[in-house]
């Protein structure tokens, strides 16, 4: 077993404040859409927190979005351009995750600092980061000042469409968010990843030696 | 008794305070005396001349249909009105001096001689009158209205006085047809603060307009007006509502402002390309033609016939431009004249974003008619709620209470699966431990094993070299 600076600090800041407010933006988002049924906060003040935590998202997702592209880590991403490699290795990981692991297979992916994620993790990510976040974010944004943006808003089919997409993407992150917790219980123990995006060293389990060489 | 009575007025000639008061009383009447002389002095002789018999009473006609109409002008009125300076002859040209009120001139009723007259007034008010050509009042009347005012209906053209002139608010015309709305007025925060300050306090035409009046339920004017007295009225609601601007232009005021009024959406149809509410041609009436036909069970249309209709109305204008427009508004003319004082102005939130919110209970359909008033058509409220009708009424969404129900669905659907994935996964994980431990142990075991089998062939190695 041995240590990996796997999680840099930018990242580490951007990932939980991220996490906390998704979290804080899926409970006053049930708040101001179900008044019927949640009845913690005002519906004002639930709509005026979800604007501000909004606001401190996008300005975070620029830490996130600035890290990866001013620096090499930014490989984690796209280790290696081979269509090919990538299905087999993704399938391989759907193999793990769907059998492999019950049996106590060893997780076919080995990280190190240019291969942080395994293919799933890095595909799901990018489909999440490049386009739903934005994607959720920016139809926030319309909806945050509607009539500012009238002409946008009419571009996009108008505000039922705008607030339709605005909640699917809620409803998928609300999903993401319990699936990603538990996937990430599934390192070598259960807090093993919880602590790597604390601490920023993931504990890398050493590989047998094949045959005494 | 005789020498009583010369006593007495001895006395009161004699008294300093009687002789004063009886000089100031003499004044007085020579004063009332100059001024009457003053009036007629002010009118010209063949004005003078036809006051000498228009001002007498119960001088009237008899009307074809049996009415009778009024002739008599009093001298004193019109030479306080605002027409004093205007001869008769001005607005009654069509009369012959040497044959009139020798020869019978037939007039069919009030009605159609206000309707003649009012070219008269055209002549001087040229610009009042455009206005007024605009209004719903003469789209009515061109629609063939009997009871649509006309201008002499509003001001009597021989007693009218200046609007600087504030009488009580019981003077105003448009109460005449508008009783009730009026008597809703009269008690509200408008009413209440006219009465008491007089003319600080808007009456009717400050906000409807007298001439250019529209129906107040088509178009944003009645709100310009409240923001032309209630200048800061978007920076205070900007203070504490969020998407203020958003509220501004799909609620109208007296939805909180009257906080016991009743409420619904009102979807106009809109014609985005023109930038206009789209109305009904005069003698096409496609609107009831189409709505009657689409809604035969006649429970309000549905998603799939407001779909239909939007299709139906796109087609005419073939841009694809037309579209619904959705407003919260009071259901009715009354309602909207219960404003009430400022402090007790719906503020609750929950008041419209609850789902079975009393707002959004009534739906209607609505189109501008040729004669300038909404027409009108019922809709299902659950229209609001649909996802099919996501297109149909794309323009309004009101958070919480007209929220997708098929998304709730989803919603939960999600949940449910991001929850029973992770537990299917722990489960069969946990069902698969004792196989996993065991196979684990013939992992450990394995090199073991090759290092046993491994360890002899290295020692007979070893020694071979030895040997």
């Amino acid at each position: 077993m041995h240590k990996l600076y796997i999680n840099p600090l930018p990242v580490r800041i951007w990932h939980w404040t991220n996490a906390l407010g998704f979290v804080l933006l899926i409970a006053t988002g049930l708040q101001i859409r179900y008044l019927d049924l949640i009845q913690v906060l005002s519906f004002r003040t639930a709509v005026v927190t979800h604007n501000w935590i909004g606001f401190v998202l996008i300005a975070n997702f620029f830490v996130w979005l600035g890290f990866y592209l001013f620096t090499d880590k930014i490989k984690v991403y796209h280790p290696e351009l081979s269509p090919t490699k990538y299905f087999r290795a993704s399938w391989r990981q759907i193999q793990y995750y769907g059998y492999g692991i019950f049996r106590g297979d060893p997780n076919p992916h080995h990280p190190n600092a240019y291969l942080k994620f395994n293919p799933l993790q890095s595909m799901m990510y990018q489909i999440i980061m490049m386009l739903l976040v934005p994607l959720q974010f920016f139809t926030g944004v319309l909806l945050w000042d509607v009539t500012r943006f009238a002409s946008m808003v009419e571009t996009f089919g108008g505000v039922r469409v705008v607030d339709t997409v605005h909640v699917l993407l809620f409803i998928l992150f609300s999903g993401f968010i319990i699936v990603h917790v538990y996937l990430s219980s599934l390192g070598h123990t259960p807090t093993a990843h919880f602590k790597a995006m604390i601490t920023g060293y993931e504990e890398i389990e050493d590989e047998p030696e094949a045959g005494g060489s | 008794m005789k020498n009583f009575r010369l006593t007495s007025n001895r006395m009161l000639l004699s008294h300093p305070k009687s002789f004063i008061l009886l000089t100031l009383l003499a004044l007085a009447l020579a004063l009332i005396g100059r001024t009457l002389h003053a009036q007629e002095n002010s009118l010209a002789k063949e004005d003078l001349a036809c006051l000498t018999c228009h001002d007498k009473a119960g001088l009237e006609k008899k009307l074809t249909n049996g009415e009778s109409l009024s002739l008599q002008i009093s001298t004193q009125a019109y030479t306080e009105s605002m027409h004093k300076g205007a001869s008769c002859e001005d607005c009654h040209s069509d009369l012959n001096a040497k044959t009139h009120g020798k020869t019978k001139a037939d007039i069919k009723s009030k009605r159609a001689f206000s309707l003649n007259m009012r070219e008269s007034c055209r002549t001087c008010h040229e610009k009042k009158f455009t206005e007024y050509e605009g209004s719903v009042h003469a789209a009515l009347i061109t629609q063939g209205s009997k009871k649509a005012p006309l201008c002499s209906d509003c001001h009597n053209p021989h007693t009218l006085r200046s609007t600087r002139i504030i009488g009580p608010i019981t003077d105003t015309p448009c109460a005449k047809c508008h009783a009730d709305i009026f008597q809703a007025y009269s008690k509200d925060v408008h009413g209440l603060d006219r009465i008491a300050n007089g003319k600080a306090a808007p009456l009717c035409a400050n906000c409807h307009q007298a001439h250019g009046v529209k129906a107040a339920s088509l178009g944003d004017g009645v709100k310009d007006a409240c923001l032309s007295c209630h200048k800061n009225a978007v920076a205070l609601h900007k203070d504490w509502l969020p998407n203020a601007a958003l509220h501004f232009e799909a609620i109208s005021c007296p939805v909180c402002h009257a906080p016991n009024a009743e409420r619904r959406v009102n979807l106009r149809l809109y014609d985005g390309t023109a930038k206009r509410q789209v109305a009904e041609k005069t003698g096409v009436p496609k609107f009831e033609k189409r709505t009657d036909a689409a809604d035969t069970g006649n429970s309000g249309l549905d998603e799939r016939a407001l779909w239909s209709l939007l299709k139906e109305f796109n087609q005419d204008g073939g841009d694809g431009k037309m579209v619904l427009r959705g407003r919260l508004e009071v259901r009715s003319g009354v309602q909207a004249h219960q404003l009430s004082e400022k402090s007790k102005a719906i503020r609750d939130c929950n008041t419209c974003h609850k789902q079975g919110a009393a707002a959004f209970q009534s739906v209607t359909l609505t189109i501008a008619g040729p004669d300038g008033r909404p027409l009108r058509h019922g809709i299902q409220k659950d229209v609001l709620n649909s996802l099919t009708s996501m297109d149909s009424v794309r323009g309004f969404y009101a958070i919480g209470s007209t929220r997708i129900k098929l998304l709730d669905t989803l919603l939960v659907l999600v949940l449910l699966g991001a929850v029973c994935v992770p537990l299917g996964h722990m489960t069969i994980k946990r069902l698969f431990k004792n196989m996993r431990e065991k196979l684990e142990a013939e992992r450990a075991a394995a090199p073991v094993q090759a290092a046993s089998q491994t360890t002899p062939d290295a020692q007979h190695t070893d020694d071979d070299v030895s040997k």
